[in-house]
């Protein structure tokens, strides 16, 4: 396993951030790690970064007991944290040699992986500008390309598509899929679903500390999105539609505008021809009709609004 | 290549700018020619122990101690930056330990504090040619005061820069910090003829303390008194070190 931990725990005082985590990664496989802002996320990274020590529990990383011998764990991963790192006074392609300097790699490899990075980082017109001339976005692009300045077993990204534009994430998600099929494993966070579904083999749902549910991103819809999503729009407004949908479990109005029916359910096909039936004998008149399987978004979002619901 | 001397490059990258040594060097070199001969209508002489120093020789030497004090300002500079621009927590989560770090600052420090002092020495040479009576004691001398007066300054500017976020902060309060080292101390003017309460702070001022002996060693002035100042230098270096150690040790991330 790349990395194993049992019953981790973090605690600030009162405030558990990580509430006994337990994960098993495999080697060459891309992780998502989601949650919402202040999940326990970057508490997570940190902890298996060996950046901050555990309250309890154990933490393995690449078969090192990561809480014993620390350095021997940082020597074999790399690490994109979510907040901004950057020396403001050097240029990109300084501050990408400097990296590899200090990852001890030989100068000419050195030059080589520079050129290479910022070729595919697409970094050649911002080469010579410093750091601190930067847009938050090339900032992050050139933070996320110096980590490639050097070998590595396990890559954590905390978020790191924060200020890139779209282009740029997409070709960002293409290159670590690249390097995860030559056996990198990357541990990724980010509470962008579409990202998460596009780029991970593997995905854990974490909230309040806790991992809610781990499984590949096809397994974790077919468990949890059995519900499917119709929309109906209405051609007018009808003021009676929710009375006259009182009976039918499973569907929602829209009232603010009064022309919207949302049917969310497993039988959402029998939903469908009952709430049909009705607008028939009523005279109201359908716009537009559609039907959605239930996205990452929507399971994530029903997770965490579960967890947070007051029970829980 | 060793973790630290890794980090001492990169930190002699980062902090060895044109605009710092420019003025690493500017600065002194106005004081020593400038303020040293526009004074000297004021002060004819000084008067050293047994020997007698005109006041751009006696100038030249103070801003030896001045410029060490100065340049370990990088120290703060960089634990300051780190901090600030997030390369702190990146460099702990790469292959070092915090021990490399605060040891790479050290020695940096060091390495700036050896390179200024060697830089004034030079530039003030023809002013202190007449007066220097080189001895045994004269180079182990400037090399004690360069680090033993880097890493007390140098701890000054890290613990400053452990307790303060703001910019602003740091600005004044090290600003102020070092306003009152320089100026308050035997750097520029002697301390005899001073008003009292002005030459008793001059010796509660470790940059005093360090002049004394950088012109000990320049002008074969040694005494018991600047063995006591060695005594006291080293013990405050050490004491602050220690606090500068401890606060980066415990500086959450």
């Amino acid at each position: 396993m790349s990395i194993t931990t049992r019953s981790l725990y973090k605690s600030y005082g009162d405030l558990t951030a990580v509430n006994g985590i337990d994960l098993d990664i495999k080697p060459g496989k891309v992780f998502g790690f989601l949650g919402p802002n202040g999940a326990g996320k970057s508490t997570t990274i940190k902890l298996l970064t060996t950046l901050i020590p555990p309250t309890s529990g154990t933490i393995e990383i690449l078969g090192i007991n990561a809480i014993k011998n620390p350095l021997e764990v940082r020597k074999k991963i790399g690490v994109v944290l979510q907040q901004p790192s950057y020396e403001p006074n050097l240029s990109v392609e300084k501050s990408l040699e400097k990296y590899g300097m200090m990852w001890n790699v030989d100068k000419q490899i050195r030059k080589q992986r520079t050129e290479e990075l910022i070729d595919v980082f697409d970094l050649q017109e911002i080469r010579k500008k410093k750091n601190e001339d930067l847009s938050i976005g090339q900032r992050r692009r050139v933070q996320v390309a110096r980590e490639f300045m050097h070998e590595m077993e396990l890559l954590f990204l905390d978020e790191p598509t924060v200020g890139l534009d779209p282009s740029a994430r997409r070709s960002l998600l293409d290159y670590l899929k690249n390097k995860a099929k030559t056996g990198l494993t990357i541990f990724y966070t980010t509470h962008v679903l579409t990202e998460a579904e596009y780029l991970c083999d593997e995905i854990a749902v974490i909230n309040k500390g806790k991992i809610l549910a781990v499984d590949t991103p096809e397994q974790l819809k077919s468990t949890f999105g059995q519900e499917k999503t119709i929309k109906i729009h209405l051609l007018e407004r009808h003021d009676k539609l929710a009375q006259l949908l009182l009976g039918i479990s499973g569907s929602e109005v829209d009232f603010n505008t009064g022309t919207d029916i949302i049917i969310q359910s497993r039988r959402a096909e029998i939903v469908l021809s009952q709430v049909l039936s009705i607008l028939i004998e009523n005279n109201i008149a359908i716009e537009d009709l559609s039907a959605m399987p239930t996205t990452l978004e929507e399971i994530f979002l029903k997770m965490v609004k579960d967890t947070n619901a007051p029970d829980n | 290549m060793h973790p630290t001397i890794r980090l001492v490059n990169r930190n002699l990258t980062i902090s060895l700018n044109p605009g710092f040594l420019v003025w690493q060097v500017i600065f002194p070199i106005v004081y020593i020619f400038v303020a040293g001969f526009a004074y000297t209508a004021l002060i004819d002489s000084v008067q050293l122990g047994d020997v007698s120093l005109d006041y751009p020789a006696f100038i030249a030497s103070g801003m030896i101690g001045f410029n060490i004090m100065n340049s370990t300002l990088v120290s703060g500079i960089i634990i300051w930056n780190d901090r600030r621009h997030g390369m702190f927590e990146q460099i702990l989560v790469g292959p070092f330990k915090r021990s490399h770090y605060i040891l790479s600052n050290v020695y940096t420090i060091a390495i700036v504090g050896l390179i200024s002092a060697a830089l004034i020495t030079s530039i003030g040479y023809p002013l202190l040619f007449k007066s220097v009576q080189f001895n045994l004691l004269t180079i182990p001398f400037l090399i004690f005061a360069s680090i033993v007066g880097s890493i007390l300054f140098g701890s000054i500017a890290s613990i400053i820069s452990t307790r303060l976020r703001s910019s602003e902060g740091f600005n004044v309060i090290i600003n102020t910090v070092f306003l009152f080292f320089a100026f308050v101390s035997t750097a520029f003017y002697p301390a005899q003829g001073a008003p009292e309460p002005l030459a008793t702070g001059f010796y509660l001022n470790p940059l005093t303390y360090l002049v004394d002996i950088i012109r000990a060693g320049i002008f074969g002035t040694f005494n018991e008194f600047v063995m006591l100042e060695m005594l006291v230098l080293v013990s405050v270096a050490a004491v602050l070190f220690v606090v500068a150690i401890k606060l980066l040790t415990k500086l959450d991330l």
